[in-house]
């Protein structure tokens, strides 16, 4: 049998891939049999379902979509969810978020890559020069913009990234690609084989190369990096459900960065190892039980902010109960994270090193009113050693108007609690010191209502749109140095849209689309001394669009081209661009394809975020990908 | 959304909407939990008809209907009649019924067997042995107790597993494309 498995996985990824996002019941009988086996369904309430009944902004980049791209990075790919501001900061380092607040160190963002959390409990955000997976295998890419914190917990507050790789079984065989460009080279490699009857795994390694960026004045930074990353994936499946095992290891370094007065800054060196067990399994009755449990270490040498080395133990539980019009979710989690964190030159952690853990517990049902109208109510209750116990209720409606229209609404509270980085940071390392931690920073809250509308008119076409309006309070400001403490003293609202398209008129041309809108409006509570205020938090664009157009040319030529608007940032000014992208790719046989990709293929550079004139900008690149598949 | 009236409107449509859902409580209705899975289904009961080849001696003439009976999942039932209106399998126009226990399944040339009713599927696998009717379950044990293909959900997926042992002995062949797309294809034991 495992050459038929095999056979059907080929030619699945031969067919034209459905765009199974926003799928009704008419069209999944004109999907083939490989389509429907591998239909997206969401993780918005952490069970199967269809992502146009999900009451939720979600958006999946789907493994066809990312192969279309040519891109090589997640950060890259997650380009492809129009609910997310990407900015390139430089060579290896983003600013990614949802719903604005985006800085390097954002925290309102949850990202998890096969159900582990990657942000670093000591800053509650992400380290994006340090996550990356191998793209070929990954599923999908599920982007829920907006709170998810009742499943998801704290740090859930504007959005959840999840990233799904493929099963073991679907990712049988050889696989290698090799990239070069004036940019970046890379190569990966994924092998894929039986364990056993009942299991199947896969080995994998990546390493890629990305070259030194250069500023508007054409001074190459020292931000060019050399990263390797290798792991394994393995799965046992039975009727009933099965168990998940991986492992990944990675290790990155930047170029030298040279000296900062009398000080050697060094190279960035990165490097991060994890394994993580899942099991799951279907119950008589229908119920569901999921029990995963995951370690991670991490290790950063920068010697300009901070040297952090962190271990992170985690478990989780939840059960899924089906009772009559009821669905009932509910679990538990418990997290454990020892970090040291050394200082750099400019800033240093007090305590150095620490131990915390986090524990929640969540329930919620799902209620069927009638055929058309569901009703989702929940509340998670997490406690953290700084605030104590933080609830985060959440209320989500969905309303059928017919079979290929939705409408929803949702109120939630979100909550971001304090991270070592909001309490602990002192700068410089030593006394005088100018900012001296935060001791009475409490978690920062937002009380945010969502509406949207998806519909499919008709096969070709679908859309969403979104809005939300969310009220802030307690975001973090500053006070007037020196000895400026970390405090909760901002606060606001922020409102805006999201919307996004799919157009199919005929098999081989697919235009698709979107936009954000962001309005805010924080402002300093009375009392404060904060001399720069809410441009501390985040430097968003009031818009951004972009539209792709995959254009599949006779005898398995493919042509895309995307091009993307981004707003001007205000604080630090960043200009507005445009940005095109194209791709010609031609799979010459089942076994080799080859494609070549132009980033900004109409603008010599332009910077995405920063400060000028030190700032990166990211020029035109060209990148010639070779792809061969037993 | 400039003026903080317009946001309070938001808000305020947000809450009434919340509010009338639960307004509405009193009348829950029982429906199927798992909304998608049963539309995936639904699916691939009609997908199926196109892989698998029935004796000619099953179809009273070669323009006779092709029926499915769906027992003991009413929407999953629901979602296929609408799915097959004006299809075809094999020049065959597809039929598909809700079938309650004790009706006859003489007609049938495809019986669903839903989770709920999974108990009563010895006797009926029982009754209609050596016919040449495609039993499809989504139970655990259906397999072995001769049921020829079963659902699965696996990674958030709908899968299929086939017995190629009941299928024989009903004289169904099973294209080969549809085994390379099965999760697990059981040989016939005989």
């Amino acid at each position: 049998m495992r050459s038929n498995t095999t056979a059907g996985i080929a030619l699945w990824i031969m067919l034209p891939m459905a765009h199974a996002t926003v799928a009704p019941e008419n069209s999944l009988a004109d999907l083939s049999l490989e389509e429907l086996t591998n239909i997206a369904v969401t993780s918005v309430s952490r069970r199967p379902e269809r992502v146009s009944d999900a009451a939720a902004s979600v958006y999946v980049i789907t493994g066809e979509d990312i192969r279309r791209s040519g891109a090589t990075t997640l950060p890259e790919a997650l380009r492809l969810a129009p609910n997310l501001q990407v900015a390139r900061i430089d060579a290896g380092q983003y600013a990614i978020s949802a719903r604005g607040f985006n800085n390097a160190i954002g925290n309102k963002l949850l990202v998890l890559i096969d159900g582990r959390t990657v942000y670093a409990p000591f800053y509650s955000g992400v380290q994006w020069d340090q996550q990356d997976v191998m793209l070929d295998d990954v599923d999908r890419i599920e982007v829920i913009s907006g709170p998810g914190g009742t499943l998801w917990g704290t740090n859930a507050v504007n959005g959840v990234i999840n990233v799904v790789t493929r099963s073991a079984s679907q990712t049988q065989g050889a696989l290698a690609v090799v990239n070069g460009g004036n940019f970046e080279n890379g190569a990966s490699f994924r092998y894929g084989g039986s364990l056993g009857s009942s299991g199947r795994f896969r080995v994998y390694a990546k390493a890629l190369q990305l070259q030194n960026t250069k500023t508007a004045g054409d001074v190459s930074q020292p931000d060019g990096w050399d990263r390797t990353q290798a792991g394994f994936r393995a799965d046992w499946t039975d009727a009933n459900g099965g168990f998940m095992l991986q492992g990944n290891a990675f290790h990155a370094k930047s170029e030298d960065r040279g000296f900062f007065g009398p000080f050697a800054l060094g190279a960035l060196e990165v490097s991060e190892a994890n394994l993580l067990g899942q099991w799951t399994q279907r119950l008589a009755g229908g119920s569901d039980i999921r029990v995963q449990a995951y370690y991670d270490h991490s290790k950063r040498d920068d010697g300009v902010l901070y040297q952090p080395r962190e271990d992170v133990l985690d478990f989780e539980f939840q059960h899924g109960i089906p009772l009559g019009a009821h669905r009932v979710l509910w679990g538990a989690g418990y997290r454990r994270s020892h970090d040291d964190i050394r200082p750099g030159v400019f800033f240093g952690f007090i305590p150095a090193s620490s131990t915390q853990t986090w524990s929640s517990l969540f329930l919620q049902d799902e209620v069927k009113l009638s055929d058309k109208v569901g009703v989702t109510v929940g509340a998670r209750l997490e406690r953290n050693d700084f605030t104590g116990t933080e609830a985060l209720p959440s209320a989500r409606l969905a309303w059928k108007l017919s079979n290929d229209q939705l409408l929803w609404a949702a109120a939630s509270r979100a909550v971001r609690a304090p991270s070592r980085l909001d309490r602990d940071i002192v700068l410089p390392p030593n006394p005088p010191y100018i900012i001296a931690g935060g001791p009475d920073f409490v978690s920062e809250v937002s009380n945010v209502y969502e509406l949207g509308y998806r519909a499919q008119p008709v096969r070709e076409l679908s859309f969403s749109v979104t809005a939300f309006y969310q009220q802030w309070d307690r975001l973090r400001s500053g006070q007037t140095p020196p000895n400026a403490q970390v405090q909760n003293m901002i606060d606001g609202n922020t409102s805006g849209l999201e919307a996004w398209f799919s157009w199919q008129p005929m098999p081989q041309w697919r235009l698709s689309g979107g936009m954000t809108s962001l309005h805010k409006d924080l402002r300093l509570k009375p009392g404060s001394t904060d001399p720069t205020g809410p441009s501390e938090l985040g430097n968003d664009p009031n818009y951004q669009w972009m539209l792709h157009s995959a254009f599949r040319l006779v005898d398995r030529h493919e042509f895309d081209v995307t091009v993307r608007r981004v707003a001007a940032l205000p604080v630090p000014s960043v200009p507005a661009y445009n940005a095109v992208d194209l791709r010609y790719g031609w799979r010459i046989n089942t076994a080799f394809s080859i494609a070549l990709v132009v980033r900004n293929a109409l603008d010599p550079a332009h910077a995405e975020f920063g400060t000028a004139p030190g700032r990166s900008e990211i020029g035109r690149s060209a990148l010639l990908q070779l792809k061969w598949s037993s | 959304m400039r003026s903080a009236h317009g946001l309070g409107m938001v808000r305020a449509i947000v809450l009434a909407a919340l509010l009338s859902a639960w307004a509405q409580a009193s009348c829950w209705a029982q429906t199927e939990p798992q909304a998608a899975e049963h539309q995936v289904k639904a699916a691939f009961l009609y997908k199926f008809l196109g892989f698998v080849e029935w004796p000619p001696q099953s179809f009273e003439r070669a323009d006779s209907p092709l029926v499915i009976g769906v027992l003991g999942a009413d929407a999953l039932a629901e979602e296929l009649v609408a799915m097959v209106a004006a299809r075809t399998a094999g020049g065959h126009p597809v039929e598909a019924r809700k079938i309650r226990r004790g009706d006859s399944l003489a007609e049938l040339h495809v019986l669903f067997v839903g989770r709920t009713d999974s108990a009563a599927l010895p006797g009926l696998l029982g009754s209609t042995k050596g016919r040449s009717l495609l039993t499809v379950t989504e139970s655990d044990e259906a397999l072995a107790y001769g049921s020829t293909i079963n659902f699965v959900v696996v990674d958030n997926k709908v899968r299929f597993d086939v017995a190629l042992g009941p299928a024989e002995q009903r004289n169904l062949k099973i294209s080969s494309r549809l085994l390379a797309v099965a999760r697990k294809v059981l040989p016939n034991p005989s």
